[in-house]
C-alpha cells in the first residue's frame, strides 16, 4: 500500500486534476494518491473526479487556501 | 452533487479518517484566522458603495452587483472556462451542465423583461447584446477559446482569481486589456470587412416570443442531455 | 481573537461562508443577478468591453490617442473615455468583481497568495490574455458578455460564438498540455 504525493501547489486551473487522473493510473488498487493543491476549483473539481471514479476521498484544509486531496485506489 | 466534506478539528488533523496513511507529511503550522480580514474588506466594500452612491446611484449599483457576482464565482467556483474545456480535457460536465442551467434561468427572466417593454410598446433593453453573425464571431470566439484555456481563465475567472491572489492572472488581465485594446485598433477593418456582412438574429423575430423560448430551452435542454451521456460515457472507459 | 475562533465552529459560518456552494446554487444566482442587472441598467451583464477602456485611458497615460478610432468613435465611446476610470459604472462592476471573490475567500479563511510558478505560466498568461482580449472585441464580447449574456438575451450570436469558443477551448487544451503543463 503505496502512499504517493503529487505536488501540484502553485498550478494553474485544470492542471491538478489533469495530473492527478495521469498519476492514479499509475498506482495499484489500495495505493494512495496525496494531492497537495491551492486552487479553489481544485478542492471542488478533484474530489468529484475522484468520487464519480469510484474511489474514497477526503480533503483536508492544510493552510488558508492550501488543501490536501487524499485519494485512495479503489479500482 | 459536490459536497466536499472536509473533516478537521481545531488544529488541522483529520477525523474519523477512514483512509490509512503514514503521519502528516507536511508540518502543519497554525492556520490564521482570516475572518477579521474578511468581516474588514466587506465593510470596505459596503462603504466605498456608500461612497459612490453619493457621486451618482449608477455607480454604486454597478459596485454592489459587481460584489455579488464575484462572490458568488468565487463561493460556488463557477467556471465558464472549465464548462467548455473539460469535457474534452477531464471528462467531466458537471460545470458544463451548470452552465446551461445558468443560460435556462437567466433566458427566461430576459424574455420576460423583453416581452413586457414590447408589449408595453417600449423600447427592448439589452437590445444592443443582439450583435451581427459574421466571420469575426467565428473567430472571436474560437481565439478567445484558446486565449481563456491557456490563461487558466475567461474574463469573469480572471478577475475573480485576482481577488483570490493569483499572481498569473494579474499578469493575464493586463495583457487581457493590452489584447483589448489592439482588438479596438483593428475593430475598424473587421467591421468593414467582415462584420458588416453578416446580420444580426434576434430569435423572437424569427420564431416569435413563445416559439424562441421553447426553441432555446429546447437545445439547451439537448445539450444538456449530451453532457451528461458524455459524462457518463467517459466515466465507464 | 477567541470570537473569530468561535465563529469557525458555528454551523451557519460553515455552511454560508466556509463550504463552497453547489455549481447549481451558482447557476440560479449569477441568473438572479443578470436579471437585476437587465432590468436595472438596461443591459445584461458584460465583462470584456470595460477592459478596452481600460486599455484607452492607459494608453492615453502614456500619450496615446484613440480618438480617430472607429471603435471609440462613438458618442457613448467618447463619454465614457471623458468622463474617466472613476465615474465608469462597467470599471465599478469588475473592480466589484475582484472585491466581492477577495472578500468570499477572506471570510472562509481561504485566501492566498499564489506566485508564478515557472516560465511556461508566464508566457501562457500573456499569450493567453492577448487573444482573450482581441478575441472578445471582434466577437463582441467575452464569456459573459457574448456568450452568456448573448445567449440570454436570444441572440444567435450568443450561440454561434459559443460553438467555435467550443472549439477554440479543445484547441487551447491540447496546447496547454503540451506546452504549458
Amino acid at each position: 500500500m503505496k502512499e504517493v504525493e503529487l505536488d501540484c501547489l502553485g498550478e494553474a486551473c485544470p492542471v491538478p486534476l489533469v495530473k492527478a487522473q495521469k498519476k492514479i493510473e499509475e498506482l495499484e488498487v489500495g495505493d494512495v494518491l496525496i494531492v497537495q493543491i491551492d486552487h479553489s476549483c481544485a478542492m471542488k473539481n478533484l474530489p468529484e473526479w475522484a468520487r464519480e471514479a469510484g474511489h474514497n476521498v477526503e480533503i483536508e484544509e492544510i493552510d488558508d487556501g492550501e488543501w490536501e486531496v487524499i485519494i485512495e485506489k479503489v479500482k | 452533487m459536490s459536497d466536499t466534506n472536509i473533516s478537521e478539528n481545531q488544529d488541522g488533523a483529520a477525523q474519523n479518517s477512514s483512509i490509512r496513511r503514514s503521519s502528516r507529511t507536511r508540518s502543519r503550522k497554525p492556520k490564521k484566522n482570516q475572518i477579521p480580514y474578511g468581516i474588514a474588506s466587506f465593510a470596505a466594500i459596503v462603504i466605498v458603495g456608500l461612497l459612490l452612491l453619493r457621486v451618482s446611484p449608477t455607480l454604486g449599483l454597478f459596485w454592489y452587483v459587481g460584489n455579488c457576482f464575484g462572490f458568488i464565482l468565487q463561493k460556488t467556483r463557477f467556471c465558464f472556462t472549465a464548462a467548455m474545456r473539460d469535457p474534452y480535457l477531464t471528462g467531466g460536465t458537471s460545470l458544463t451542465k451548470a452552465v446551461l442551467v445558468a443560460f435556462a434561468v437567466t433566458s427566461l427572466g430576459f424574455i420576460a423583461i423583453k416581452y413586457g417593454a414590447f408589449a408595453k410598446g417600449l423600447p427592448i433593453p439589452g437590445q444592443s447584446f443582439v450583435v451581427p453573425i459574421s466571420l469575426a464571431t467565428c473567430a472571436g470566439g474560437f481565439m478567445f477559446g484558446i486565449g481563456m484555456v491557456i490563461a487558466g481563465g475567461c474574463a469573469s475567472g480572471t478577475l475573480m482569481r485576482v481577488g483570490e491572489g493569483f499572481i498569473m492572472q494579474i499578469l493575464a488581465l493586463f495583457f487581457f486589456v493590452v489584447g483589448s485594446l489592439w482588438g479596438a485598433h483593428d475593430f475598424g477593418w473587421w467591421k468593414l470587412n467582415v462584420i458588416m456582412k453578416g446580420k444580426p438574429v434576434f430569435m423572437p423575430d424569427i420564431f416569435g416570443w413563445l416559439g424562441a423560448i421553447m426553441i432555446q430551452l429546447l437545445i439547451i435542454a439537448f445539450l444538456w442531455i449530451a453532457a451528461d451521456k458524455w459524462a457518463r460515457r467517459k466515466q465507464e472507459s | 481573537m477567541k470570537v473569530f475562533d468561535n465563529l469557525k465552529k458555528n454551523h451557519y459560518y460553515k455552511i454560508w461562508f466556509k463550504d463552497a456552494w453547489p455549481y447549481l446554487t451558482g447557476a440560479v444566482l449569477l441568473s438572479v443577478f443578470q436579471i437585476i442587472t437587465l432590468a436595472t441598467t438596461g443591459n445584461p451583464w458584460g465583462v470584456s468591453g470595460v477592459l478596452a477602456n481600460w486599455g484607452a485611458w492607459l494608453y492615453q497615460a502614456v500619450g496615446g490617442t484613440v480618438d480617430k478610432w472607429y471603435y471609440f468613435a462613438s458618442e457613448g465611446a467618447q463619454r465614457t473615455l471623458e468622463n474617466g476610470f472613476l465615474k465608469d459604472p462597467g470599471t465599478m462592476r469588475n473592480l466589484g468583481i475582484i472585491l466581492g471573490a477577495l472578500f468570499s475567500a477572506l471570510i472562509a479563511s481561504g485566501f492566498k497568495i499564489k506566485k508564478i510558478k515557472s516560465w511556461k505560466q508566464v508566457v501562457a498568461a500573456i499569450l493567453g490574455g492577448l487573444l482573450m482580449g482581441y478575441g472578445a472585441r471582434i466577437g463582441f464580447g467575452c464569456n459573459i458578455g457574448a456568450l452568456y449574456s448573448g445567449i440570454a438575451s436570444l441572440s444567435l450570436s450568443g450561440w454561434v460564438y459559443g460553438a467555435f469558443l467550443f472549439i477554440g477551448a479543445i484547441i487551447g487544451s491540447k496546447l496547454l498540455v503540451k506546452y504549458f503543463m
